[in-house]
């Protein structure tokens, strides 16, 4: 009993939203209503195209509106980012380490913790490739008491409470190739007393308590020699990318190797009371007693731009462009780029004081004086990202404005040209038909994809993106009419030798009256169908071609060409948000329009809905 | 009815000409200089004066130079070419040399025309077989639970793009399942003949037919639907069932004979957009059909096979035209097409 109420009330519920003919006896006569309201009270009965009108709406606001609040910047990749599956939870370390973490080292997309008890955490996405997945923590390092960690772009570096440092990760390129020194003091048992670990690109490095340096890991790529100048004066180490730089024992700061480039060159301006270095990926910043913050080097994304302080900065973090300063009385304070939202410290870690924080790449995890750990940053990306690191969410959203714009103008151009002559060529015939089928014959007879590549070829590189996608909403139009054109045709060819046609001409009916106000009424359920359904037809052509790669070229997205790299096992297997993202919502916007295509074309044939 | 299909014949070909001039002015728009290539291999034993020299006479030798419409007439064959006084252009059998296979275009085309419409004519047989009976059966039990189930796969089957659809069947069946093999067209290093190499080429070639078949019954089902819907709510069709007639005859004869009409014309847009819908899903799979071979010249600026291929489809493409008219008269004794 109780169930059949619920189900009354259901179906009740869904009367309601999608509204529903009322009930009317036999005996009472229904209101008459004009053909637009009929046909609005046809369509709004239909729960169906309701769904897909209320759905595809969605869709549109969502890629109308979205590309505002989500700007795509087109030269944007990065490598750091690459092929990374859906995910949100980058910076949730394990819940049951809270409290114990001593160390943190983030890395690009994962971050690697050590909880006082010596044992080694990894969290976030940590598949370096196929074969490589940096959670595969060597045994070795499970057994060993680690006391610090350091993260780098494909491998992470240990030390233990004896000395001995582990990598693990990519060592194709020599990250685990030791200096000779630290592998035979490991080998002899020695402790060096190493009191600093980093890791850079493809590098790593450490720093012993009597001030010497090691550097190891990809000599193509990494500047990893040791001046002798510095050797054994060394106070700390900071690692950019590809260099590093070291604060000496003076309080000046060196750059460690031996090539000239940005790092290199240190403002003479840096004086000698420097207490804390740091670097990012392309700059580096010291912070000297007094306070005073410099930083130099290849400055991308403002990391120059050093925001007012309260207080005095104490201690500097870095991630790859941005900085993080813990000031003296606990507050911590970020600048640089913001891309993920890492330079934008959350009002609640400010509340209290803080004592330690970790920064690397686009994580900062802060330790507040209650031992609680805050987190701001890159937290994943919800629908993964590509092969050039782009988040695939924002792709979608902008590639839907595109695509929807050039499926909307092109049925439009094509619609006007297709009915207009279709309708004429259908009702008058002879030479007038014959002129325009013959047309209607070479267009169609013009085939699409060379002639864009022509155009592309033409003009070529000298039109912009934007006008590029002119030329595509053009092309498409005015090709993709006689398909159009020809149904309307076959229609009028047999509606005209109906009797009311006959009536109206004995009656002394114009022609043109004829045409546009007996004839086309009554096609026009057809030429509805046909609309909506062509914009959706023209949203796939569109999509094909820059699937083939002749449409709207990459990087500016369309759901098409987000789909060109996806064309194989590998990709259609391991990296699956990469086609299934763009495939299903362009599915959804599709089937939705012609859901709405269906519904319109009942909502406008009073006799379909009588069926 | 004779003197009007001669009458369109000429028509055909008269726009054949005009397609295929409109071609080849824009293939000509593409910067491409054939002296100069010919010229590349000596350039550089030649002083630069004597090489200027030599290209200029070349490129007078080429007709280079000549009215476009003269270069065109060239190439169809109706013109003497300039060096040799031959007639050699389209209709002597001349398709143009590809410069990325390094034959003639004539001997690239028929082993992938063979491909394409081995492939093709699987697809169009299952996707009739399918589609026609499941359109009736919708349109005579319209918005019963069959009907309503098989409108919601026709919709999704229609909406989703044929690659989209050539992704997911890769994903199911291809490396999920393991079914079916992704690339290729036939067993490596095997050597079947007769029926046993039929079937290993069709298991190979089961994926991209499971595609096309799939990507092509949405709209195809929903056109028959929607005609033999239209058909059987007309006067005729309530008279037919009130002389009592069986609901066979009335359903197969009376209403199917008229709602081909709308059908015949899709057919045959549908029939030629295989052609060219085989250019994806060919490209998808690395097929070497017809598809493929455009794309390739497409993709290396070999137009000359472009040009060829592209002549192909027109011509098919003009010969649908020219039947979808012809049908009409057929199908509907209404409609007088040669009025």
């Amino acid at each position: 009993m109780a169930k059949e109420k619920n189900k009354k009330n259901k179906s009740g519920l869904f009367s309601r939203l999608f509204g529903n003919r009322n009930k009317i006896s036999v005996t009472e006569e229904e209101k008459i209503q004009s053909p637009g309201r009929m046909v609005l009270g046809n369509f709004v009965r239909n729960p169906l195209g309701m769904t897909g009108l209320i759905v595809f709406i969605i869709i549109f606001i969502v890629v109308m509106v979205g590309p505002y609040f989500m700007p795509l910047d087109l030269s944007y990749q990065d490598n750091t980012q690459t092929n990374v599956p859906p995910t949100l939870g980058m910076m949730s370390y394990p819940k049951n380490t809270q409290g114990t973490l001593i160390d943190i080292a983030p890395g690009t997309t994962y971050a690697a913790g050590v909880t006082d008890e010596g044992r080694v955490y990894i969290w976030g996405h940590t598949k370096i490739s196929d074969k490589i997945d940096l959670a595969d923590i060597p045994e070795e390092v499970s057994e060993a008491f680690i006391v610090k960690i350091a993260a780098g772009y494909d491998h992470i570096v240990a030390l233990d409470d004896k000395g001995k440092i582990y990598v693990w990760g990519n060592n194709r390129l020599g990250q685990d190739v030791l200096p000779s020194e630290l592998q035979s003091a490991i080998a002899s048992g020695k402790n060096l007393g190493i009191i600093q670990i980093e890791a850079g690109y493809q590098f790593s490095s450490a720093l012993t308590e009597d001030g010497q340096v090691y550097v190891w890991g990809n000599q193509n790529m990494c500047d990893v020699k040791v001046k002798s100048d510095i050797k054994g004066r060394v106070k700390k180490i900071a690692l950019t990318t590809y260099n590093y730089i070291a604060l000496l024992d003076d309080g000046t700061v060196s750059y460690g190797g031996f090539q000239k480039n940005a790092i290199s060159e240190i403002p003479e301006t840096l004086g000698n009371n420097i207490v804390d270095i740091v670097a990012t990926g392309n700059t580096c910043a010291a912070v000297d007693s007094d306070g005073k913050i410099t930083v130099w080097g290849n400055v991308t994304h403002g990391e120059n731009n050093i925001p007012e302080m309260n207080s005095k900065p104490v201690k500097l973090y870095g991630g790859l462009y941005h900085y993080t300063a813990l000031l003296e009385n606990g507050e911590i304070v970020s600048w640089g780029d913001n891309i993920h939202g890492q330079a934008e410290v959350p009002a609640s870690v400010n509340k209290e004081p803080n004592t330690q924080v970790f920064s690397g790449f686009y994580q900062n995890y802060a330790v507040n004086a209650d031992g609680e750990i805050n987190t701001w940053g890159l937290k994943g990306y919800l629908c993964g990202t590509d092969n050039l690191g782009r988040d695939i969410f924002t792709r979608i959203i902008n590639g839907g404005k595109v695509t929807m714009t050039v499926g909307a103008v092109s049925v439009i151009i094509a619609l006007i040209i297709g009915v207009v002559l279709g309708g004429v060529a259908g009702y008058f015939g002879g030479w007038v038909d014959m002129l325009v089928m013959r047309a209607s014959e070479i267009i169609g007879g013009l085939p699409f994809l060379p002639f864009a590549l022509i155009l592309s070829a033409v003009i070529g590189t000298a039109i912009s993106v934007e006008q590029r996608m002119y030329l595509i909403m053009v092309v498409l139009g005015v090709l993709s009419w006689p398909g159009t054109c020809r149904l309307i045709r076959a229609q009028i060819l047999s509606q005209r030798e109906q009797e009311f046609v006959t009536a109206a001409k004995a009656m002394g009916v114009k022609e043109r009256s004829i045409v546009f106000r007996h004839i086309l009424p009554n096609v026009l359920s057809l030429i509805l169908v046909t609309a909506t359904l062509d914009f959706a037809t023209c949203m796939l052509t569109e999509s094909s071609l820059s699937y083939l790669g002749f449409g709207i070229s990459p990087p500016t997205p369309t759901w098409g060409n987000m789909l060109t790299g996806a064309n194989n096992s590998i990709v259609i297997q391991q990296y699956w948000w990469r086609w299934i993202f763009p495939a299903a919502v362009f599915g959804v916007c599709t089937i939705c329009i012609n859901l709405v295509g269906d519904a319109l074309r009942d909502a406008f044939d009073p006799k379909s809905a009588e069926r | 009815m004779k003197k009007y299909v001669l009458k369109r014949i000429l028509y055909m070909v008269f726009v054949l000409v005009i397609v295929s001039f409109l071609m080849y002015c824009l293939y000509n728009l593409i910067p491409n200089d054939p002296a100069r290539a010919e010229l590349e291999g000596i350039k550089k034993t030649l002083k630069p004066e004597q090489y200027e020299v030599m290209y200029q006479q070349l490129r007078d030798e080429m007709g280079l130079d000549d009215p476009i419409l003269v270069r065109y007439g060239r190439w169809i064959g109706v013109l003497p070419e300039k060096r040799t006084g031959e007639f050699n252009g389209i209709l002597q059998g001349n398709m143009g040399y590809s410069s990325f296979f390094k034959v003639d275009v004539t001997e690239v085309i028929p082993s992938r025309m063979v491909n394409t419409i081995f492939i093709n004519v699987f697809v169009t047989i299952l996707a009739l077989a399918i589609t026609i009976p499941l359109g009736i059966v919708c349109a005579v039990r319209k918005r019963g639970k069959f009907d309503n189930i098989v409108q919601v796969f026709t919709i999704i089957g229609y909406s989703i793009p044929i690659y989209i659809i050539a992704l997911l069947f890769i994903w199911l069946f291809g490396v999920t399942l393991r079914w079916f093999p992704v690339m290729g067209i036939k067993t490596p290093g095997s050597n079947y003949t007769g029926l046993r190499a039929f079937l290993d080429q069709l298991y190979y070639l089961a994926l991209p037919i499971l595609v096309m078949t799939f990507a092509s019954l949405g709209g195809m089902t929903r056109y028959v639907r929607t005609a033999m819907i239209d058909v059987l709510g007309m006067d005729y069709i309530r008279t037919a069932r009130a002389k009592g007639l069986r609901e066979k005859v009335v359903v197969y004869s009376h209403a199917w004979r008229n709602a081909l009409l709308p059908v015949i014309t899709v057919i045959i847009g549908w029939f030629l957009s295989i052609f060219s819908g085989s250019v994806i899903v060919e490209n998808t799979f690395g097929l070497n059909g017809m598809g493929n071979l455009y794309i390739i010249g497409l993709n290396n600026h070999d137009y000359e096979l472009v040009l060829a291929v592209q002549m192909f489809y027109t011509v098919i493409s003009l010969v649908g035209a020219l039947i979808m008219d012809l049908s009409y008269g057929l199908v509907d004794p209404r409609v007088r097409v040669d009025k």
